[in-house]
């Protein structure tokens, strides 16, 4: 004879108990993590002594207004501005051909080594005949072809590459099938 | 047009196929073209313009232009560039991409994936706010107009998919956006909460609210802080480009910590699938892709919402064992060993058939298998049934005795494809919603003819081309009379009758009596109205017979689904596509549960147990002996604990003691037992009776399969860990069987269903392998995994593969005295599953629908003077219930309507009889009278405004396009593009 009941004794584990059974379950936790733990310990370490815990500390514990703060103070113009910025130059070094440039910045770094030996005097005047004379200085006479190749090169019409002023349709990378410029 | 066409795309000849749109086409030859708007399973909507391309140098959409031959088609002429700009233009006007700190960001984004694709970099037309608010009101869903893009996506799933007919967008207010109903809060509309708008938004507009604040690693920001942080987003936009870079990268972050689970829905028999996503125990969204084989995008209020009972606290999570008036919490270890205990003591002192297994029709069919083979193959008796007992076992039975299969004779296809669609006794929009929905679509955009047979006038029969209401329990009458009256008329498919049908002669001869003059006087129905529907079914070239319990739990339930089944041969509906008959299983795994042998006189797949080959078969395999003598069944059990004859039972995930009928004789029946366990999610209105309650895990913690009503078997996967102690039903199953010595030793479910497979040739070729994710399968399935979705093509599964016609008789409802003067129909509601232990645990559908309610007629409500919140006390001749009243058109004179969906006071079993299909003790829940007193005539109206039933559908056909095409603002961006270069030559 089994009359319907609706009262269930649930197992009341005391204070003690369900302190041993944590208390069990965080060493097993440390043991199976025995290698990681020590270094997180290490490295927690060296953060206190650098003042870095204290830091975070003050960070977290007032995540939400830290982060309104931060916000707040990215949220103007010139901020975002900087933002635009060096997400246009990533674009734009995307785009530089260091191979190329290579020889280029050598040859800059030559240049700039030259400047700064060189003593600005009076003695050292250069005269229009100094000047015919040094396009035979062989040195001269290249930085010279290369400086009017590459003046050839900035003539070139390039707004076809341009994102931030070109619309879609006028972009050479709309003009392709595939998107890949060389196949436009 | 079809056959092979010659086009040019993009200067390259190419052969396609005809029939086609040039969208579907390019999409095909993976040539990308934009198409914001377009979803696969919503057909062209012509609202974003995104996909546009020249043909035979026309700018068109490509979505609705159909490819013809000699086409000439641009898709990367800048002007079709610019237009496709134009178009994304156009939408960003209306979207703010803050992509990083979207909720939406899950790579899923239509609006987010087309600016990459297209690789725009800034707008011409800056975002401007929109001047309405948020829509909040809902309880699992919101609108946020400002990011809307008014593609017309929810519009076109709302009027066309669900046929709901909510959504519309507003295109004559000055900003459009999306309305509901009449442009009133979503909570005090038609909605249903179906969730197909926010299935199918190709942004965040429309989104669940499981996934607000909690989908991002940002997006969970306080809002004051939010709006900054949207702003300097946008600030920094160097052109898209880089910030959708940033958001990508935050979308990919995203998968380490959210987990897509495919599932399998546990809410009925149409078996919707879908991906769950979760967050840790957190539900973020139930999510159907269009590949899921049942239901497409489909789900409905419970599928998309209702498993907050998952995470409930009131879940079980230990085992109980029963000590003087109370339950203790015990361990596994005690609780099994006890049970192996007492059915041992048992078996030995009383025999093998004192014991009594009940297996369930929410469970897997792995878990059916096993809960047979315990009983059969352990124990030693055939005592095992599940609650298809309860519903749809007379429906099987038809079947067996006229075509031989015990299944929906198609798929959800098929009764799409119906020219007429036929329901009998089934609340579909509300029992199957999403079978109902392909109804819905069907009969508004493709002229199906609905025929609705029914008591009550619910969202079905107001729908219906032909609705008519016989008088309850006369259903086989006024079915045998139409067929007759074709069979007189020579209407009947003689070719069909003459290659495939036996045993014409005497059934024409049963019908003898069947006469209109006799139908009319019986059913009510008039000679015309039946004149008619026999003109309906002779005129339609495939018809579909859907029905459910309004046929099966009756008196005569086996034989009025008999009879539908002898109408559809007589007219040559079966064994072709779009035709036969379709009893819908009321719950997920109906189906399975009988398939694999959860029943007095089956092993799995239909063998049965006195059958000596049969029996041979599965001994070799189980290694034990089997009995061959059939067992009890649910009916019988219950008696058997009253007559002393069954001492111990076990009920597997069932709510016995409140859904069986009569429940309070059910109970004093518990009372009478030795030893009876309980295994379930809850601590239900059963286990209160038991002697030890084992806490299961639900489908969400399990893996397994479940077959659906069209016989598709199809997989679910493991969302959760299962809640604290609690066990998947198998597991619990194969430890009571190995305290009892059997020895299994399966690892995974799929190691069942193989070992099922190799025993039931219906299931013969079916594999987990083969049903990896999304796939699934029909049965019968042979060996090399072929599956059947439409049945009979070949002919009957009987030695002469012809069908039967079988002549049946009408029973007489159950008579009751005078002064039980009101009928009480019962049944279910949308929004909550049977007894509602698992759907009252979500806090937003309770907060729609709080309680069960009793659907009075106003001229009942007039006659006595009941209002919406009376209280009554019906009283039948087996006990009494209480509960409020709702007065509504949808019921007439002193018919009323019980939802089945309560566990107290209201609980509809309180007033239902002990009597029963006389073929398969199916009880008669439908034959039910009682007498009405009033107890309170002033009260709180149970169903709140905020319930759908309250809304005002707005009815059109998909998102009318054309309205936006009208207005002033607008110009087609093809017309523009040629308009500019006109003028600059």
């Amino acid at each position: 004879m089994a009359k319907a009941i609706t009262t269930i004794n649930r197992i009341e584990l005391t204070a003690e108990q369900k302190r041993k059974l944590d208390l069990e379950e965080i060493e097993t936790a440390l043991i199976d993590n025995k290698e990681s733990i020590l270094q997180s310990l290490d490295i927690i370490k060296h953060m206190k002594e650098r003042g870095v815990l204290s830091l975070l500390d003050g960070l977290f514990s007032e995540g939400d207004k830290v982060l309104n703060v931060l916000v707040k103070a990215a949220d103007n113009a010139e901020a975002t501005n900087t933002l635009k910025n060096l997400l246009l130059m990533v674009g734009v070094l995307g785009t530089i051909n260091v191979q190329q440039l290579e020889p280029l910045l050598l040859k800059l770094n030559s240049g700039v080594a030259r400047v700064a030996e060189y003593r600005d005097s009076d003695d050292d005047k250069l005269g229009y005949f100094d000047i015919v004379r040094s396009l035979k200085d062989p040195e001269i006479n290249r930085a010279l072809s290369l400086l009017f190749e590459f003046l050839k090169g900035m003539g070139e019409k390039t707004e076809g590459l341009e994102r931030t002023t070109q619309l879609p349709e006028n972009q050479d990378l709309h003009q392709s099938k595939d998107g890949r410029l060389e196949n436009r | 047009m079809s056959g092979k066409m010659n086009v040019t795309i993009n200067g390259a000849e190419v052969m396609a196929d005809g029939n086609q749109t040039i969208l579907q086409y390019l999409s095909d030859s993976s040539i990308e073209v934009p198409s914001v708007c377009f979803h696969p399973s919503l057909g062209p909507i012509e609202t974003c313009d995104t996909c546009i391309v020249e043909v035979n140098g026309q700018l068109v959409r490509s979505c609705s232009t159909v490819l013809k031959d000699g086409d000439v088609i641009d898709t990367v002429a800048p002007d079709v560039k610019q237009a496709q700009t134009i178009a994304m233009d156009n939408i960003l006007h209306n979207h703010e991409l803050y992509c990083t700190v979207c909720d939406y960001n899950n790579g899923t984004c239509e609006v987010h994936n087309t600016v990459k694709e297209m690789k725009i970099n800034h707008q011409s037309i800056p975002f401007d706010q929109k001047p309405y608010e948020k829509d909040e009101s809902n309880p699992f869903y919101r609108y946020d107009p400002d990011q809307c893009i008014l593609c017309g996506r929810c519009v076109e799933a709302c009027q066309d998919v669900q046929v709901t007919e909510t959504l519309r967008i507003d295109w004559d207010s000055d900003r459009p956006r999306v309305i509901w109903d009449n442009g009133v809060p979503i909570n005090e509309s038609s909605c249903v909460s179906c969730g197909h708008c926010s299935t199918v938004c190709p942004c965040n507009a429309m989104m669940e609210k499981g996934m607000e604040g909690e989908a991002g690693f940002l997006t969970g920001i306080a809002k004051e802080t939010l709006r900054p942080m949207i702003e300097i987003t946008k600030g920094v936009e160097t052109g898209y480009g880089s910030i959708l870079t940033i958001s990508d990268i935050e979308s990919e972050m995203r998968d380490s910590r959210i987990k897509k689970t495919k599932t399998v829905c546990t809410y009925c028999g149409v078996g919707c699938s879908f991906d769950v996503w979760t967050k840790g125990r957190h539900i973020l969204k139930v999510e159907p892709p269009a590949e899921a084989p049942a239901n497409g995008i489909s789900t409905c209020i419970k599928g998309k919402f209702g498993w907050d009972y998952v995470n409930s606290e009131e879940r079980l999570t230990k085992p109980l064992i029963r000590e003087g008036d109370s339950f203790r919490e015990a361990e596994w270890e005690e609780a099994l060993e006890l049970m192996a205990k007492k059915f041992t003591e048992i078996k030995k002192e009383y025999g093998p058939d004192s014991l009594g297994f009940i297996s369930s029709s929410k469970c897997t069919n792995e878990e059916s298998y096993l809960m047979q083979k315990l009983a059969r193959s352990v124990i030693g008796t055939n005592n095992i049934d599940n609650c298809s007992r309860y519903c749809q076992t007379p429906a099987t039975v038809g079947l067996f005795r006229t075509v031989g299969y015990g299944g929906d004779a198609g798929s959800f296809e098929d009764i799409a494809m119906a020219d007429l669609v036929i329901i009998i006794g089934s609340n579909t929009a509300e029992a199957h919603p999403v079978l109902a929905t392909r109804v819905k679509r069907a009969q508004k955009l493709n002229g199906q003819k609905v025929i609705v047979a029914d008591l009550r006038e619910h969202e079905m029969a107001s729908r219906a081309d032909l609705f008519v209401r016989p008088k309850a329990g006369s259903d086989l009458v006024w079915i045998s009379a139409v067929t007759k009256y074709i069979i007189d008329q020579g209407w009947a498919d003689k070719e069909f009758l003459e290659n495939k049908v036996k045993g014409l002669g005497e059934y024409v001869d049963s019908l003898g009596g069947f006469t209109l003059d006799y139908a009319e006087k019986t059913s009510g129905l008039s000679k015309d109205t039946l004149i008619e529907i026999a003109k309906n079914i002779h005129d339609a070239k495939r018809v579909c017979a859907l029905w459910a319990m309004g046929v099966t739990q009756h008196l005569g339930g086996s034989d009025t689904s008999t009879a539908i089944s002898n109408l559809l041969l007589i007219t040559g509906n079966y064994g072709r596509p779009g035709t036969g008959a379709y009893p819908l299983r009321g719950h997920n795994n109906v189906q399975g549960a009988g398939d694999f042998g959860s029943s007095p006189d089956s092993l799995p797949g239909y063998q049965k147990v006195y059958d000596d080959a049969v029996r041979q078969k599965f001994e070799q395999s189980w290694g034990t002996v089997l009995p061959a003598k059939p067992g009890f069944n649910n009916h019988e059990m219950v008696e058997g604990m009253h007559d002393g004859s069954l001492k111990a039972l076990y009920v597997k995930g069932e709510e016995m003691g409140l859904v069986d009928s009569n429940i309070n004789h059910v109970q004093a029946g518990y009372e009478k037992l030795d030893f009876f366990v309980v295994q379930d999610v809850f601590f239900t209105k059963t286990a209160q009776f038991a002697d030890v309650v084992l806490p299961a895990s639900p489908s969400f913690e399990k893996e397994g399969t479940f077959t659906n009503t069209e016989r598709r078997i199809q997989r679910l996967y493991q969302v959760f860990e299962p809640a604290g102690e609690s066990k998947p039903d198998w597991q619990i199953l194969m430890e009571v069987a190995n305290r009892l010595g059997a020895g299994w030793t399966y690892e995974h479910p799929s190691e069942i269903m193989a070992e099922a497979a190799s025993l039931m040739p219906i299931y013969a070729g079916v594999s987990y392998e083969r049903m990896e994710g999304y796939n699934s399968l029909q049965w019968p399935v042979q060996p090399d995994g072929t599956d059947s979705p439409v049945l009979y093509l070949d002919g009957f599964p009987f030695p002469d593969g012809k069908a039967r016609l079988y002549p049946v008789k009408w029973s007489i409802p159950i008579q009751f005295g005078e002064q039980y003067d009101i009928h009480v129909n019962n049944g279910r509601l949308l929004e909550h599953f049977h007894e509602g232990n698992l759907t009252y645990k979500s806090k937003g559908i309770s907060s729609k629908t709080p309680e069960t309610f009793l659907e009075v007629s106003p001229e009942l409500a007039e006659e006595r003077g009941l209002k919406d919140g009376t209280l009554v006390r019906l009283t039948s001749p087996y006990g009494n219930a209480k509960v409020r009243c709702v007065v509504t058109d949808r019921v007439k004179g002193k018919e009323v309507y019980l939802p089945m969906n309560d566990q107290g006071d209201a609980a509809i079993n309180l007033l239902t009889s002990s009597f029963a299909d006389k073929d398969t003790d199916t009880p008669a829940y439908k034959e039910t009278k009682a007498k009405m007193e009033i107890l309170q005539y002033e009260g709180v109206n149970p169903l709140p405004r905020t319930n759908f039933r309250y809304g005002n559908p707005q009815p059109q056909i998909g998102v009318q396009v054309q309205k936006k095409w009208a207005r002033p603002d607008y110009i087609f961006p093809g017309d523009l593009v040629k308009k500019e270069r006109a003028q600059h030559g």
